[in-house]
């Protein structure tokens, strides 16, 4: 009974020595593994949606492969409803390998202005679901996730257009100017065109401009709209008040009528 | 002088038996002083768990040595399976499920540890039936020669 008591005994031990040594090494590699984000980009996809891309430098300087590298970022707006899902599999990360990872993650901002128009004029959080998740050494699936919030930016916050002036050009004209003014927040450039129809106090159509923008990130807009009205008595009387009526076309987004009333 | 011989062989057992347990308990604190630094990135993320394995470590060489004090009595194998069952009450209530997770402001990492798990537990209660093993072999080997005593 001796020699089998032992020959257990030395089976157990080498398996536990192997098992040590294994997680020792797994538990030393971590230490050599570094994953980075890089700055993200922005870009606007011949679709007219927004693309976030994220760099991720992932440098495996330990002694196992990383399989079944996955990355997945949800978009949610405030009430929790998802915009977005993104995901990005890499199917192993050799040892001793610096790989770079480009996470796209895709935003249709027609999606968002479903949601509302807060977007286009206001500044929001969104949240963002982030989930990561690999099997290292082929023995130890492990996963790290954060919830955080991803700033909006308004493409045009605090959008206003000024009470209009009148101005007698001819016999047979009057012209209408008011000051337009918004702030691209947003991460992206604005180019595109806004349409302002003059409503009067009858929600007459009197006029329409067009005016053809283009906005860069993080910068401000201000410019006159003008309309040229056919002068007459009734014209001039009910022009005092009414509203507009803007359409926004800036090729990730088409909206409106924002009714803007003025007098 | 019979009696002086036997009072000089209990020494020496006495003795060699006190130097297999230090060597022995230097031993595994030696291993557990090289590789902690090793597994320290892992365990400084689990809050409390470097005391817990030092706790363990310290019980654990506690326990080898009163069993190899006690060698080749019964009470050795009393400690040693009094070890081999703290070793996996441990592993049970350290690792729970086998997953394990934990939290770092909005960050939360969870490691699936059920293979290594499994394989612990399984080696451990093979190391519990190696002593039980060596219990019924003592008792069986303590019987024979006190039957072979018998006149």
């Amino acid at each position: 009974m001796i020699v089998p008591i032992r020959m257990l005994g030395i089976a157990t031990s080498i398996f536990w020595v192997l098992l040590i040594a294994f997680i020792a090494l797994a538990a030393y590699s971590v230490k050599d593994l570094s994953v980075d984000f890089g700055e993200p980009e922005y870009t606007i996809t011949a679709e007219g949606e927004l693309n976030l891309a994220l760099p991720l430098y992932v440098d495996n300087r330990g002694y196992y492969s990383l399989k079944d590298f996955h990355l997945s970022t949800v978009f949610s707006d405030a009430e929790g409803s998802e915009i977005s899902r993104s995901d990005t599999i890499v199917p192993v990360i050799p040892h001793g390998e610096n790989v770079t990872i480009t996470h796209n993650v895709t935003l249709d901002p027609l999606s968002l202005l479903e949601r509302g128009e807060q977007y286009l004029f206001n500044d929001n959080d969104l949240n963002v679901s982030f989930t990561a998740g690999l099997n290292f050494a082929e023995l130890l699936p492990a996963e790290i996730s954060a919830n955080f919030t991803f700033p909006w930016g308004a493409p045009f916050y605090n959008f206003a257009v000024g009470e209009p002036s009148f101005e007698v050009v001819d016999l047979t004209h009057v012209m209408v100017s008011a000051s337009m003014s918004f702030e691209n927040h947003a991460v992206f450039d604005i180019a595109g065109n806004i349409r302002i129809e003059l409503y009067d106090s009858g929600d007459s159509l009197l006029s329409e401009s067009q005016t053809v923008l283009y906005v860069p990130q993080y910068s401000s807009y201000e410019d006159n709209i003008e309309f040229a009205l056919p002068l007459s008595a009734s014209s001039l009387s009910t022009v005092q008040s009414g509203h507009f009526e803007v359409y926004f076309d800036i090729g990730v987004a088409h909206y409106g009528p924002l009714v803007v009333p003025y007098g | 002088m019979a009696e002086q011989q036997k009072s000089k062989n209990l020494v020496k057992d006495v003795s060699f038996r006190v130097a297999k347990a230090t060597v022995k308990a230097i031993l595994v604190y030696l291993l557990y002083f090289l590789l902690m630094p090793m597994l320290s990135p892992l365990f400084e993320m689990v809050p409390g768990f470097v005391e817990s394995i030092e706790a363990f470590i310290a019980f654990y060489i506690v326990l080898m040595i009163l069993g190899d004090l006690t060698s080749k009595t019964v009470f050795q194998h009393f400690f040693n399976t009094a070890r081999a069952l703290f070793f996996i009450g441990y592993l049970l209530l350290s690792m729970g499920d086998g997953v394990f997770s934990t939290s770092y402001e909005s960050f939360s990492l969870t490691v699936n540890l059920t293979l290594f798990y499994t394989i612990a537990a399984t080696l451990s209660l093979l190391g519990l039936a190696r002593t039980i093993l060596q219990a019924i072999n003592f008792m069986h080997e303590k019987a024979e020669a006190d039957s072979n005593l018998e006149p």
